[in-house]
């Protein structure tokens, strides 16, 4: 790395910062119960608190950047566009020559982020380098002047802004490269599967809104439905709120405004159980906190949906329940030394497929809602999960697959829906030839 | 009336000391996110060794001493355990309070056996010259033992210590975030030890408060929960210095009513009025009096990277 006019790599954090090099993380490093001067002191003042002194030189830098913030402010009262300041304001304080900002505008509400381009544009005007890493082109296009697009840690294009093709610069962003995913799918006898025309809904969001609790907005009015027989794939990148929509459908979170149908059964308040007894099965994003339970065992996990057909007088029949497990292991292709061995000691894949494996065995099973099932797996795995989710969806189950890989969502889905802050932001046929303009969509490219 | 009324305040005083001293020690280390479930067997080991070593000496100022460096080497395991081991806090205060109540009662039975009831020496009571005559304040408020003017500077020290120095800064961000602290080069590890030494010393000076300067002998168990009724003041006072001084005065009025009631004529049985501070710290952390909010790493090890 050349950094100064020296070739130098940084060999920790604490001497990037030393030599100049400052970073604001996606997740702030501030103590809520603290006020920020108090936050800013931390490390760096020694013996008695001078506060008022210190508050003053925030107050400064906030001046000399154009930006407002108290420093007698508790850091758990402010909001997120503040609390970034604050973060702001302590790199600023070391007086570095290169601002990195890690995704900055991905935590933010719509309102902030001008102001925080603003900053970033202020402190590039004082002769320091700033680093925007962002998904949102619109942002950048509207503040840099350069633009460097990396995919899968390579550069893959760079431009001067003034003159930067958009269009060029979204194609570098989706990429393409072939997977070996689209040939095995392709290779198999369904691939060409019309959506069964059948009536009604499986799945159904109506105006679903879910604010967090500092009242921003997770989830806006997200409206969508999925038919028997149809698979609809949730494009986005990550933190536009896949994650609140897969708790508010699970059950887990309810939602601030909006209801949710499965077949004619409203769950909207009615919880997991409830999600469960409609025939919802439900594949969770986080496999290990929310979707399993890595110290029992791989039987009582498939079953665990399902525990009741096996216990009677309250006990728990573990024979039938072990030779159920073997027979459902077999179906779903997943592998351990047995039904007995622990949850834990199986790879990412054999769960996942364990998982979906007892949520697909749901009687009935009328939708299923997947989100990003493929995280982590290797293509065996995924195409495995992918054969037995295309399987669902022909014997009438509608599927509302979450993922943020769109490429394994053009080669499954029938359909493609967009996130994008929390919003629909459009919908496209699960076409090779759309994936430009879902790209674009994805990185809010239209949407603002 | 108004004599009743002094000497309920200085016995309440009296009373609360030893809850007060532990308690704003205890505050520091659950502030750096260290329990210290062990206060009970800190205080009892303290009130132990303050009077053997007062007995032994002759001198009852040694003998806070030795009761205080015996609270801090037990402090110090303590550290070691939960910081560095990263043991489970609460276990290992159980255990601290069984072993210290078996052992002082062993040691007590040993060293003191036939010598049991004999008055060890004490710390003298400090008439604040011009202060002590006044007519109600002065048996109120300046007729005291040494320790208990002492113990109010040690208080204010450490409330001064907590919000004005960077020391307060770094325990209070530890036990909060400490990889937020850990990012901004505060020594976490360090911060969480120098905390629970602080609240060993403090738990020595309310031991030897008990023993030395209020009991003048050492009997077996015989801090009797206050080192409990200590940490539910605590809780009780919000983790908050002011607040969690007068949960510990009203901890001992509660107890210095037992001794004014049937004086004033008013029966109640006695065992309800035993009863009654015990009742208070329950329902105070049931959070019957309001919204707990502990020190976010309150029990949790830190460990970088995880």
């Amino acid at each position: 790395m050349q950094f100064g006019g020296k070739t130098w790599l940084p060999p920790s954090p604490a001497e990037a910062l030393e030599q100049g090099i400052a970073m604001v993380h996606q997740h702030f490093s501030l103590v809520p119960r603290m006020t920020v001067v108090e936050n800013l002191m931390l490390g760096q003042a020694r013996g008695v608190l001078n506060r008022a002194a210190f508050a003053a030189r925030i107050s400064d830098i906030a001046d000399r950047f154009g930006f407002v913030l108290d420093p007698n402010a508790v850091v758990g009262e402010l909001s997120v566009g503040e609390r970034q300041r604050a973060e702001i304001v302590k790199c600023l304080m070391r007086d570095p020559q290169l601002l990195v900002l890690d995704e900055p505008t991905a935590v933010l509400p719509p309102s902030e982020i001008g102001a925080l381009l603003d900053i970033c544009r202020r402190v590039a005007d004082s002769g320091r380098a700033v680093i925007l890493v962002t998904h949102k082109l619109a942002e950048i296009a509207k503040v840099a002047d350069k633009v460097a697009v990396l995919r899968t840690g390579r550069l893959v294009a760079q431009a001067d802004m003034a003159t930067a093709d958009m269009g060029a610069l979204v194609q570098a962003m989706v990429g393409r490269e072939v997977k070996p995913l689209d040939v095995a799918l392709d290779d198999s006898e369904d691939s060409a599967v019309a959506p069964p025309n059948q009536p009604g809904f499986a799945l159904v969001c109506d105006g679903l809104t879910v604010l967090d609790r500092h009242g921003a907005t997770r989830l806006d009015n997200f409206t969508l439905e999925v038919r028997p027989g149809e698979i609809v794939g949730l494009a986005g990148v990550e933190g536009n709120g896949q994650s609140e929509l897969g708790m508010v459908l699970a059950g887990l979170l309810a939602p601030t405004e909006g209801r949710y149908f499965i077949g004619d059964v409203e769950l909207t308040h009615a919880g997991a159980a409830a999600v469960t007894a409609a025939g919802g099965g439900i594949v969770p994003e986080d496999r290990h906190a929310v979707a399993c339970v890595t110290a029992m065992s791989v039987a009582e996990n498939m079953y665990l949906n399902k525990l009741d057909r096996f216990t009677r007088f309250g006990l728990l029949q573990r024979r039938a329940l072990n030779e159920a497990a073997l027979v459902q292991m077999k179906e779903f292709d997943v592998r351990a030394a047995g039904p007995d061995v622990a949850f834990s000691g199986l790879s990412g894949g054999n769960q996942q497929k364990a998982v979906l494996g007892r949520e697909l065995t749901l009687d009935p099973l009328v939708a299923l809602v997947a989100a990003q099932p493929t995280r982590g797996l290797d293509v065996s795995a995924v195409e495995a999960v992918y054969r037995q989710i295309r399987a669902a969806a022909r014997r009438g189950v509608g599927v509302l697959l979450i993922s943020s890989e769109l490429d394994e969502l053009i080669a499954v889905a029938d359909r493609i829906a967009v996130l994008y802050r929390g919003r629909l932001v459009g919908e496209r046929p699960a076409e090779m030839n759309e994936r430009g303009a879902i790209g674009a969509l994805m990185s809010g490219q239209g949407a603002i | 009336m108004e004599e009743t009324l002094a000497i309920f305040i200085a016995s309440t005083l009296r009373l609360a000391m030893p809850l007060m001293l532990a308690a704003s020690g205890e505050l520091v280390s659950e502030r750096a996110g260290v329990l210290n479930l062990s206060l009970e067997g800190m205080m009892l080991t303290a009130a132990f060794f303050g009077a053997l070593g007062s007995w032994a000496t002759g001198n009852p100022f040694l003998g806070v001493g030795c009761a205080v460096l015996a609270a801090v080497a037990l402090s110090a395991v303590q550290a070691w355990l939960s910081v560095n081991l990263r043991a489970n806090q609460l276990v290992v205060g159980i255990g601290f309070n069984i072993l210290a109540l078996g052992a002082t009662t062993l040691l007590y039975r040993i060293i003191f056996g036939g010598l049991s009831r004999e008055e060890i020496p004490g710390l003298p009571k400090l008439s604040v010259p011009g202060l002590s005559d006044l007519p109600f304040a002065g048996t109120a408020f300046f007729q005291q033992s040494v320790i208990v003017y002492f113990g109010f500077g040690l208080i204010l020290l450490i409330w001064w210590m907590l919000n004005q120095t960077s020391f307060g800064l770094a325990v209070r961000a530890v036990g909060d975030e400490p990889r937020s602290a850990d990012k901004a080069g505060i020594p976490v590890a360090r911060t969480r030890w120098l905390a629970v030494l602080i609240t060993g010393a403090m738990a020595g000076m309310a031991g030897a408060f008990i023993s030395i300067a209020d009991i003048h002998t050492f009997t077996e168990n015989m801090t009797n929960g206050a080192g409990y009724l200590a940490l539910a003041a605590v809780i009780f006072g919000g983790w908050n210095v002011g607040r969690t001084i007068a949960a510990c005065l009203l901890f001992g009025a509660a107890t210095a009513l037992q001794f004014q009631l049937p004086a004033m004529g008013i029966h109640v049985p006695t065992a309800f009025l035993l009863m009654l501070p015990y009742l208070l710290a329950l329902l105070a952390v049931a959070g019957v009096v309001g919204r707990l909010d502990p020190p976010t790493a309150l029990t949790l090890p830190f460990q970088r990277g995880k």
